[in-house]
């Protein structure tokens, strides 16, 4: 296949959401080569503490080594194959095949093997190490290469974004809970992450969570949740202008963050209750007041590290973006404590969350319902190309690389083709 | 007494088959609380996330856009079946029920199994839901859109 062909301009070939031939492709050169989000460090404290994930195409296993160290390992029994653990975490001295009793160290060593004698010597084997992991203060990724930029140099600006959670944290550290949310849709996993910073549909994907809010008003004056969810739904009926008014910077890479629209109220940067009263404090006391003034006004909402996690800093949030096929995503929906805040810090989250990304949720719902109409759409063979010109005419090079656009600009969907034709290419 | 909390709970699932949502509504109290956890046994709304956690005013959001044409995920509209089954009074106006819902929407069919727990509370106007609870068997796995309460 010529992935060259499948990108015009400023126009992409449906195959690119339809194909499974793309899907294949997109997955060797893409979830086999970047750098993919596994887990949280936070997860696996302990010796033989071990968390199940996915990594790209392959199931993998993050294990706490004895050593302190961590290991990324492919859940695959180095014998008959069978997958070693299938609890979604744990703990474990050793791991132990359930078919032949092969056993492993927390390395992946192969340690045991029943029947000895009838090797002429020990089977030179052990569980498939992935290449490359690193963390980045606490977020571990992994990449199925064995070559390529480190971590650091991967994320780029978008370091900042989990800079940013750090520093929001009063002890410095955060810490994952509160389980995850799993979104599934029969669409492509591109379209959740174009979405994500597509500032022209939420006044039109999202309009009757605006106006059922705009119909309520009562919901403002409500219990602290109901004005939490008021608060986010009306936030979603800018206008136009208004929209244009957040910013979007795309970066090499498919990088990309854009402003927060969240002024004021239970969802603001700033607030003047009790609660954020006293954790502002404590962000004082660690930072001083002009840091701590800076990590609080740093107001972004999708914070998209390509090519498929997606964060928000100021809820500490993060989404994950697992294809499956070429028409069936997962998303997972995870929260992060700002260790040293007062519980109530940590309930915000969870509710935001909630509110926002359930399958439930009054807005994510029909995100969803449009992925999936698109995804059918696009079986359609009348019309081969996607337009992506929205607001290129207003796309603005900046010196240190990357490019500033308005929130009604198409801006982020054609960085990302730009990072996945580099990829897709080589 | 038993007759009674099972009708209730009977009908609290027929009005959502009826998509009679106002009406679903009205069988809240004012400080009721409609629940959803995705852990097994999940403690309190703050000890993880949940698909649902909504008290009534924000339930009442919902069921104001169950109304509207714009909501694209009713677009076209759900048809249910709440199948309550295996109803017990667990405690004082306390009762629990087995839930399996099936959903027929643009073509397609989806199931959704767990167990219900309703708490309830006598008021002038009759008996009204202070927590309806509902423990999906897979609530962790990954779902897609969900328009219609369990």
């Amino acid at each position: 296949m010529d992935v060259a062909t499948l990108l015009r301009g400023d126009a992409v070939h449906r195959a690119a959401y339809i194909d499974p031939a793309v899907f294949a492709l997109e997955q060797e050169r893409i979830f086999r080569r970047a750098w993919l989000y596994v887990a949280h460090e936070s997860e696996v404290p302990q010796a033989g503490d071990y968390v199940l994930r996915r990594l790209g195409p392959e199931e993998v296993l993050l294990v706490r080594r004895e050593d302190g160290g961590l290991s990324l390992l492919h859940n695959r029994c180095a014998h008959r194959g069978a997958r070693i653990v299938t609890e979604p975490a744990g703990n474990a001295r050793q791991l132990r095949c359930p078919y032949h009793a092969w056993t492993y160290a927390l390395d992946g060593r192969l340690i045991g093997v029943p029947l000895p004698e009838g090797y002429a010597a020990k089977p030179d084997l052990g569980l498939a190490k992935v290449p490359r992991v690193e963390s980045y203060r606490g977020f571990v990724f992994g990449s199925h290469a064995s070559g390529g930029p480190g971590l650091a140099e991967f994320l780029g600006a978008l370091a900042s974004a989990f800079d940013n959670m750090l520093d929001r944290a009063p002890a410095g550290t955060l810490s994952r809970f509160g389980g995850a949310l799993r979104l599934e849709y029969r669409g492509n996993w591109k379209m959740f992450m174009e979405n994500a910073v597509d500032l022209v549909h939420p006044g039109f994907v999202h309009r009757s969570s605006v106006e059922v809010a705009r119909a309520q008003p009562q919901a403002l004056a409500a219990d602290a949740l109901t004005q939490q969810g008021a608060q986010m739904f009306l936030a979603n009926g800018l206008r136009a202008p208004q929209w244009d008014e957040v910013p979007l910077h795309a970066f090499p890479g498919g990088h990309v963050y854009m402003g927060g629209f969240y002024k004021g109220g239970v969802i603001g940067a700033e607030r003047e209750d009790a609660v954020f009263t006293r954790y502002r404090a404590q962000l004082v006391e660690r930072h001083g007041e002009e840091k701590a003034a800076d990590v609080l006004a740093l107001d972004r909402f999708n914070n998209l590290v390509w090519p498929n996690v997606s964060i928000n800093a100021r809820f500490a949030a993060m989404r994950v973006v697992q294809p499956l096929a070429a028409d069936r995503t997962v998303v997972e929906v995870l929260c992060f404590r700002l260790d040293g805040a007062a519980p109530e810090m940590h309930e915000l989250t969870l509710q935001f969350v909630n509110l926002a990304a359930s399958p439930a949720s009054l807005v994510a719902s029909d995100d969803l319902e449009v992925f999936e109409r698109c995804q059918r759409g696009l079986q359609d063979a009348a019309l081969e190309w996607i337009d992506l010109r929205r607001g290129a005419l207003g796309d603005r090079r900046q010196d240190d690389g990357s490019t500033l656009g308005s929130g009604t600009s198409e801006l982020a969907i054609r960085n990302q083709f730009a990072a996945w034709a580099q990829y897709m290419t080589r | 007494m038993k007759h009674e909390l099972e009708a209730f709970v009977l009908r609290e699932a027929r009005l959502l088959d009826e998509r009679r949502f106002a009406d679903w509504l009205a069988l809240f109290a004012e400080d009721g609380v409609y629940w959803v956890p995705t852990l097994p046994g999940q403690a309190s709304p703050q000890e993880a996330l949940s698909l649902f956690y909504e008290p009534k005013p924000l339930l009442a959001l919902r069921v104001a856009r169950l109304g509207r044409p714009d909501m694209h995920a009713q677009a076209p509209a759900s048809r249910t079946v709440h199948h309550v089954s295996a109803v017990e009074v667990s405690g004082e106006l306390e009762v629990r029920s087995a839930l399996i819902v099936a959903e027929w929407r643009a073509g397609e069919a989806r199931w959704f199994a767990g167990r219900a727990l309703h708490r309830l509370r006598r008021e002038p106007e009759g008996l009204r839901i202070v927590l309806k609870r509902v423990d999906l068997i897979d609530s962790e796995a990954p779902q897609r859109a969900i328009a219609i309460p369990f």
